[in-house]
This record gives structure tokens, C-alpha cells and sequence, in this order.
């Protein structure tokens, strides 16, 4: 094993070549669209990323348990509409009071999801894709078919988008993007470094074992389905302020770009590896696709064709690369040192794998 | 209960760490375990000996709390307890270690040591984890690196990375069932090591196997268990394996007994040079009709992959095939099967049967072909027919061939692959670790088929890591050493120093090298 092997991992090699990709996209799209390296340019994917981001941040938790969550996508259209017309409703509402109540409302619809997936024992992919048509349902028959238009928001909201948090030159830095930034830092440490968040690794990794070693498997599910509920609905409040007029529609189709970010970004979909990092760097990937081909003006039918595209290469790549990459780097060798107490001689090395 | 429990084993005068009081438990119709009683102390290497169910492994899962007793107690240092769950086996101080270990592949192995351990506070530091890893791996006399995932370790180190576990945990009663069947002799021997080194430190230790030379080497005290009840319990010294066994089955069984040998006739196979780049080279060997060449070596030696290579699943890359005296290219199984060859794969649930479907549906699948009606259409009741045929021939017991292969023994599962197989009507077998995980009295069937199939007229080349099993079916033995072949000795120059011997590489002074004389 190389010096450079035992630094780096196949993992990482995969995660670092999702840069180059990125870099790849925006050299191509710079080169057919003018006036692409502007910050209007950054500032429109940017927002159009963060949303993504944060609600990857939540999914990666749940892929990661060897589950998914196809609801997210009306999870964020449910909190962003019904916490629009709580605010519309009454616009001297305290704006942190809001986001909470986003955050608890989608907390709220993830705990319907983990506990059928955790307790129930149904299949995550056949209970989510039900809740996702049921939380679309309710908010239909709810609102009547209504809109939340953007002039019965308060001002600090419908301003909120344009507010430059730290000016670096010319470049404005949007509190969307921030706040996205601060998400992916905080899980991205808590999954490196939290022994508890360990547990979605090891459960996603190696059921049976989890199960023997003791560890609690239907609550770390449940706590997947739950924060990833809590996150889109962050984001639902996110996508109220980056767009203002919500209806009924609102994120109708979000899980498509969702699950491609994580997908993309080396999160592996039979659990147990992949990091929030990199399905960070997925969503910047999918957002830049999403916001260039836009401009490109490439209509939306063949964009999701592209993202199904996407998360069909991932995943082969996955299936192909990184078992060579892996087997390029090989298992650690186990090697039998003699110890001091033991004079034992003849064959000392274990045979090779 | 027969009570041989108190045997003289000079521990008495201290309380045993572990003491199981007239334990029974019930599965449906089954009981699984009957009034059964025994202690384990510090420092004893207690063997659990008994066919597939007859009970061991019911009592490892009341012991780590996957099953509750339905009566009798579980004493621990004397005091009664009760195990809900595998964390409050880990809490009191028992750990397991199985045959195939349950690591987590993704995760490093600093973090596969300590995953469970729920005292080190909510932050990890990776520096300290790894450290602490090492320096316990090191007590163990094993150097493994740390930061490396344990996707992609060899079992030998899996078993070392969850006896670290283990220890990490100061277990004080650490069960290792079957921790022996995947391995090769010579790992065998460094885990042995690895278990004595625990029993110094006072750690009791249950231990299950199916090969008896092993159990007879490690072992204070021989229990064995037959149909959920506990039969004797021996002190090693006074327990032989004839008897253990007869306790096992309740009859005599002699599976170190040879084969008869029968004369050398045609050739049916002949192999020169054969070889897969980077992984075996220089195989040269003959196989006639009815003769049966065992194939010896340690794990990674390379065996099976001459065995994929014949059967055309990892092709050869070099050397040639006459098979009856012309030459062939097997590129594929198709291949393979083409030319009347036939490979029974060692790993039963992963390439060689489709456990949610029937027997019939099993053995008929490589031929289903031949079961075809004029429209196209299977025919199962011809199936079913052939299955039946193979289930009195080789002893299936089922009491149907419709019944799901997942529902069957090991060793029943093992005679099904066979079936599969013979049902391609081959001229050449190959069986890989024939009889890996399957029990002492299967094991004597399975060896009785294969004698029966040899006088039947099949080139037969068994690939065992039993060597007991290699020297009592083989004509000849094939050893390869780290993809080359060391020998090929035959039944007189055979027996286990020679064998290990060339295995280990070193040559032996008298062997005859190439084909056969």
C-alpha cells in the first residue's frame, strides 16, 4: 500500500471527483451562455442549491440507514404553504417563531414516516411514496386550491432574499446560502464526530451486526425520518422566502433532485457510506445543472430526464468504479507479530487475501 | 438430566462465572432445549458439542439474550439475572463470536472494536480510538491497520478484529460458535493461540465446533447435547472423540475411516501448466475415472480458483485442458457444464442454491431445458419426479421436495447442491468444502455419497480445508501454497505432517511432483 492509498480513500477519490465535475459543467455552460460568470449567476444557483442542500443534508441521514424518503418534496411544499399563510395571515409574527414552527410542522410529518417505516416494518420506499401523495393530498383539500402571494407577506420576509450578510467585494453572500452552509457544517461534524450520529453508518453497513452488537435500531430510523422531516421543513420556509408565491405545486418533484444530489454526491444507496459533504457537493452539481440548463432554455421535462439520467450513472458508477477503485487499494493486511512472550517460529504471516 | 456435571476439574471450590439452572425453552412444536444445567468457569475452555439442532444454538441466544428461557435461571457470578437483549449481555460481560463475523464494512476498524461500547462519551476522538485500538490489537499479537474500513479483510482478521472487540469490552464470557469453519489450519492455530492467551487472562470461553480434532485440542471440559438435551458433560482427558460422537447420534461413527481405493483406469482429465494471471500458475495434474484428488492448502492458496478456473466461472489464462485426450477451452460455465463438468461451490447460500424456492425447482435448474414440454412450459411434475429420485438416492430429509430449500439443514441443503448438480450427469465433480457447516452425521453421508459417486465412474476433486476429511476421501492430494502447486502425493505418502508440510512450503524429501506415476 502506497503512502498516498493509506491517506486517501477510494470513498474520497469519488467525492473529490465530483469537483471536477462541477468544474466541468460550469466551464461547458460558461462557454455557451453569456454573462454566466456573474454574480446574478451565483447568486440564482446558489439559492436554488441551498434549498436542495438542505433537504440532502436530511435524506443522506436516511439513505444512510438504508432507507428513503420520496416525501420531501411535499413535506416542503406542505410547511412552506402553511406557514405562508400563518405569516400572510398575521405579519407580526416573530420570524424566528416561524422558522420553529416550520422546523416542528416538518419534524412533525417525518415522525408519521419513521414511525411506520421503524415500527411498522413497511418498506421505506412504499411508505414514503404513500405520504408523499397523502401530504400533497391534505394540503390540496386544506387550502382550497388557494395561492400565498408575496404582497400579503411582511417586508423583512419578501426582503429577506436580498439581504447581503457579508459583502466579500462585489460578491453578496444571500443568508439562504448561508444558512445552508451552517446546516452541512453542523451535520457533517455531528456524522464525523457524534458516537450517537455514528449509528446511521452502522446500521445502513451491517443490520444483522447492529443488531447483535445492541445497538437501537428502530430509534436511530425513526431519528433519520424525523430530522429529515425537521430539514425540509426548514426548507419549506427557505423555498417561502426565495420565491414568495406559493400554491398548492410548491415542491411538487423536489425528491427527484434530492435524492439525485445524494445519489451524486457518493452517498451509497444500499446504506452505510457517504457523507453529508458530499452530498453538499451533489446538490451544487444539480442545482448548477438544474439552473444552467434553465438558461439554456431547456424545457423542465428534459431536466428531469437529465437528473433520472444522473442518478442512473451514479450509481452504476458506484456499482463499477469504486469496487475497482477498492479493490485497487485491497483489504488491510492482517499481519501475526510475534510478541515477547511467545517464541513461535516458522510461518509468521497470514496468507494473502 | 444425566448428570456427569460435576466433573472433576478441581474448580469447584470457586463459583462458576456462569451457571445455567434446568434451562428449557420451546419453539412450536419443538423443544429446543430440555431441563438443561451446566456451569462454565474462569479460565475454561468449555466445547459445546452436537449435531445441527440439537440445542447449542438455542442456548448461545438465551445466553446473549436473543431468546428468553421459558423456565430454569441464569446465574452469573452467583447471581440471578436476567438477558432481555444483546446490550445487556454486553453489559454483563458476554460477548460473541460467530462463524461468520458481523462487522461493520464500512466503518474502520478502530470503530468495528468500539462500536458498542456506550461509555465513551457523546464525542468521538478519533485520535484516542485509533490509538486505543492499537494497542490492543498489539496485546492480541495482531498488526492490523486501524484507519483501514473492514470491507475487504480476510476472515482470519475479521475474527481478529471481533476478539479485539471482545476484549475491549473485559468480557468475561466470550462464545465462539463455529469461529473455526472458515478458516484455514494454519489460521486455525493463530486463533488457538488468541483463545489461550484469553483463558490465561481468566476468561471463560464456550466454544462451538463440528471438527472434532479441534475440540479436543482446545478444550477443558466436552459437553455434547443431542435433541435439546444436555447428554455428557466431560472433562477432556476422560472424553474421547468415538465417544463424544456416539453421545452426538447415539451410534458409532468413524469419519476418519478411508475410502476404498479403486484401481487407476481412463483418463478423463488431464491438466499441464494451468494458470489465471495473478492468482495461480504451473497446475499440472491428472484425474482418471472413479478416482477422487483432494485438494489441500491454506485458505488463499489458490485451490478454488482453479476449481472457478475448470469450471470455466474465472477463466484460465494460461496452460492447457485435455479433457478424454482433446483439448478444450472452457471460457464460461456454460462451458463447463458443456463438457460434463460440474462445480459445487463452498458457499451454498450465496452461489449455489435459490433458498426461497422448492428442492425440485433447485435441482432442475441448471438442465431446466430438459423439462420443457412441446409448448415451452415446464413440466414439474417431471421435476418433481427427478427430485424425488434424488431425495431417496442421497437421503434428503424433507418431507417434500416442494418444500423451500431456506427450511432445510445444512447438511440437507449440502445434498440438494449435490443433487443439482449430478442431475447434469457429469463426468467430472468438483466439490468445494463439501462439507463446511454441516453436522457430524451429515458429514458421514455426505463422504459415503462421494465414495458411492467415485465407484460409479466420476472424476471427483474435492477442495477441503478439513484435512482429516482431504486424507480419508483422497486417492491422491493436490497442495498449493500461495498459487502454486507444492505436491501431489499420494494416499501412502499422505497423511497430515506430509501435507502441511508442503502446504507451509517447505517440500517434502519423498514427493512426487507433476502427474501421476
Amino acid at each position: 500500500m502506497t503512502w498516498l492509498q493509506r491517506r486517501v480513500r477510494p470513498e474520497q477519490i469519488r467525492e473529490l471527483s465530483l469537483l471536477v465535475l462541477i468544474a466541468i459543467a460550469i466551464a461547458f455552460f460558461g462557454s455557451f451562455i453569456d454573462g454566466y460568470y456573474s454574480f446574478r449567476t451565483f447568486n440564482r444557483i446558489a439559492s436554488s442549491v441551498a434549498i436542495i442542500t438542505v433537504v440532502a443534508v436530511g435524506q443522506t441521514l436516511v439513505v444512510l440507514t438504508r432507507n428513503i424518503d420520496l416525501s420531501v418534496g411535499s413535506i416542503v411544499g406542505f410547511t412552506a404553504y402553511f406557514v405562508g399563510t400563518l405569516i400572510a395571515n398575521d405579519n407580526g409574527i416573530n420570524p424566528l417563531l416561524a422558522v420553529a414552527i416550520a422546523i416542528a410542522m416538518g419534524a412533525g410529518l417525518g415522525v408519521v414516516n419513521g414511525v411506520i417505516v421503524a415500527w411498522g416494518r413497511v418498506p421505506a420506499v412504499v411508505v414514503t411514496l404513500g405520504t408523499l401523495a397523502i401530504y400533497r393530498g391534505v394540503l390540496v383539500d386544506l387550502s382550497g386550491a388557494k395561492t400565498v402571494t408575496t404582497d400579503s407577506l411582511p417586508d423583512w420576509l419578501t426582503g429577506l432574499p436580498l439581504v447581503n450578510v457579508a459583502p466579500i467585494g462585489n460578491l453578496d453572500i444571500r443568508p439562504l446560502f448561508v444558512l445552508a452552509v451552517v446546516i452541512v457544517v453542523i451535520f457533517q461534524f455531528a456524522t464525523t464526530y457524534l458516537s450517537f450520529a455514528r449509528r446511521f453508518y452502522a446500521i445502513g453497513s451491517n443490520p444483522e451486526a447492529a443488531q447483535l452488537v445492541g445497538l437501537p435500531m428502530r430509534g436511530v430510523v425513526f431519528l433519520a425520518f424525523v430530522i429529515c422531516g425537521a430539514l425540509a421543513g426548514l426548507a419549506g420556509f427557505m423555498f417561502l422566502v426565495r420565491f414568495g408565491n406559493i400554491t398548492v405545486e410548491a415542491g411538487r418533484g423536489l425528491e427527484l433532485s434530492v435524492v439525485a444530489a445524494v445519489v451524486v454526491g457518493g452517498v451509497n444507496i444500499f446504506g452505510g457510506s457517504g457523507t453529508v459533504a458530499g452530498a453538499m457537493f451533489g446538490a451544487v452539481l444539480i442545482g448548477t445543472l438544474e439552473q444552467s440548463l434553465f438558461r439554456l432554455g431547456i424545457s423542465e421535462f428534459w431536466l428531469d430526464a437529465v437528473l433520472g439520467l444522473l442518478i442512473l450513472l451514479a450509481v452504476a458508477s458506484d456499482a463499477v468504479i469504486l469496487q475497482r477503485l477498492r479493490a485497487l487499494w485491497g483489504g488491510a493486511e492482517l499481519k501475526l507479530v510475534a510478541k515477547e512472550a511467545d517464541s513461535v517460529s516458522g510461518e509468521r504471516r497470514a496468507p494473502r487475501p | 438430566m444425566t448428570g456427569a456435571e460435576d466433573s472433576a476439574d478441581g474448580a469447584t471450590a470457586v463459583a462458576p462465572v456462569l451457571e445455567i439452572r434446568r434451562v428449557a425453552k420451546r419453539f412450536d412444536a419443538t423443544q429446543a432445549l430440555d431441563d438443561v444445567s451446566l456451569s462454565l468457569h474462569a479460565g475454561e475452555i468449555h466445547a459445546l458439542l452436537g449435531e445441527n439442532g440439537a440445542g447449542k444454538s438455542t442456548l448461545i441466544k438465551i445466553i446473549t439474550g436473543v431468546h428468553q428461557p421459558d423456565r430454569g435461571q441464569i446465574m452469573l457470578a452467583a447471581r440471578s439475572v436476567t438477558i432481555r437483549s444483546a446490550a445487556d449481555a454486553q453489559r454483563l460481560g458476554i460477548a460473541a463470536i460467530y462463524q461468520e463475523p458481523l462487522l461493520f464494512p464500512d466503518l474502520n476498524v478502530a470503530e468495528n472494536i468500539f462500536i458498542s461500547h456506550q461509555d465513551r462519551g457523546a464525542v468521538v476522538s478519533w485520535a484516542q480510538m485509533f490509538h486505543e485500538a492499537e494497542s490492543i490489537l498489539a496485546e492480541l499479537g495482531v498488526a492490523l491497520d486501524v484507519r483501514s474500513p473492514a470491507r475487504g479483510l480476510t476472515l482470519a482478521a475479521q475474527q481478529s478484529v471481533e476478539i479485539a472487540k471482545a476484549i475491549s469490552l473485559n468480557v468475561r464470557i466470550l462464545i465462539m460458535d463455529e469461529p473455526t469453519a472458515s478458516l484455514s489450519a494454519h489460521e486455525v492455530q493463530e486463533l488457538f493461540k488468541l483463545v489461550r492467551d484469553l483463558k490465561r487472562q481468566g476468561v471463560a470461553i464456550l466454544f462451538v465446533s463440528h471438527r472434532m480434532e479441534e475440540v479436543f485440542e482446545i478444550a477443558d471440559k466436552v459437553t455434547v447435547f443431542r435433541d435439546g438435551r444436555l447428554i455428557s458433560t466431560r472433562a477432556r482427558l476422560e472424553a474421547t472423540p468415538q465417544g463424544a460422537i456416539a453421545d452426538m447420534v447415539g451410534r458409532e461413527i468413524d469419519l476418519t475411516k478411508t475410502r476404498a481405493t479403486a484401481a487407476r483406469t481412463d483418463l478423463v482429465l488431464s491438466v499441464s501448466a494451468l494458470g489465471r494471471q495473478g492468482v495461480f500458475e504451473g497446475v499440472t495434474f491428472d484425474l482418471h475415472r472413479g478416482e477422487v484428488l483432494g485438494f489441500a492448502g491454506l485458505i488463499g492458496a489458490g485451490r478454488t480458483d482453479v476449481g472457478l478456473a475448470l469450471f470455466g466461472i474465472e477463466p484460465a489464462t494460461s496452460g492447457t485442458i485435455l479433457l478424454n485426450d482433446k483439448p478444450v477451452a472452457i471460457r464460461s460455465p456454460r462451458d463447463g457444464m458443456k463438457l460434463g463438468i460440474a462445480y459445487v461451490s463452498e458457499d451454498r447460500r450465496q452461489l449455489g442454491l435459490v433458498l426461497p424456492m422448492s428442492i425440485f425447482a433447485n435441482v432442475t435448474l441448471p438442465v431446466l431445458r430438459r423439462y420443457l414440454n412441446r409448448f415451452g412450459l415446464v413440466r414439474t411434475s417431471l421435476e418433481r419426479g427427478t427430485a424425488d429420485a434424488f431425495r431417496a438416492r442421497l437421503a434428503i430429509r424433507a418431507p417434500s421436495v416442494d418444500l423451500e430449500v431456506a427450511k432445510l439443514s445444512g447438511g440437507n441443503q449440502q445434498k440438494v447442491m449435490l443433487s443439482k448438480w449430478l442431475n447434469t450427469d457429469p463426468s467430472i465433480l468438483i466439490l468445494d468444502e463439501p462439507t463446511r457447516g454441516v453436522d457430524v452425521g451429515s458429514k458421514a453421508e455426505v463422504h459415503a455419497i462421494i465414495a458411492q459417486l467415485a465407484t460409479e465412474g466420476i472424476g471427483i476433486i474435492v477442495i477441503s480445508s478439513d484435512l482429516p476429511e482431504v486424507l480419508a476421501l483422497s486417492d491422491r492430494v493436490l497442495v498449493m501454497r500461495e498459487g502454486r502447486q507444492m505436491a501431489i502425493l499420494d494416499r501412502a505418502e499422505a497423511n497430515q505432517e506430509t501435507v502441511m508440510t508442503a502446504a507451509m512450503g517447505q517440500r517434502p524429501a519423498n514427493s512426487l511432483d507433476g502427474s501421476a506415476p
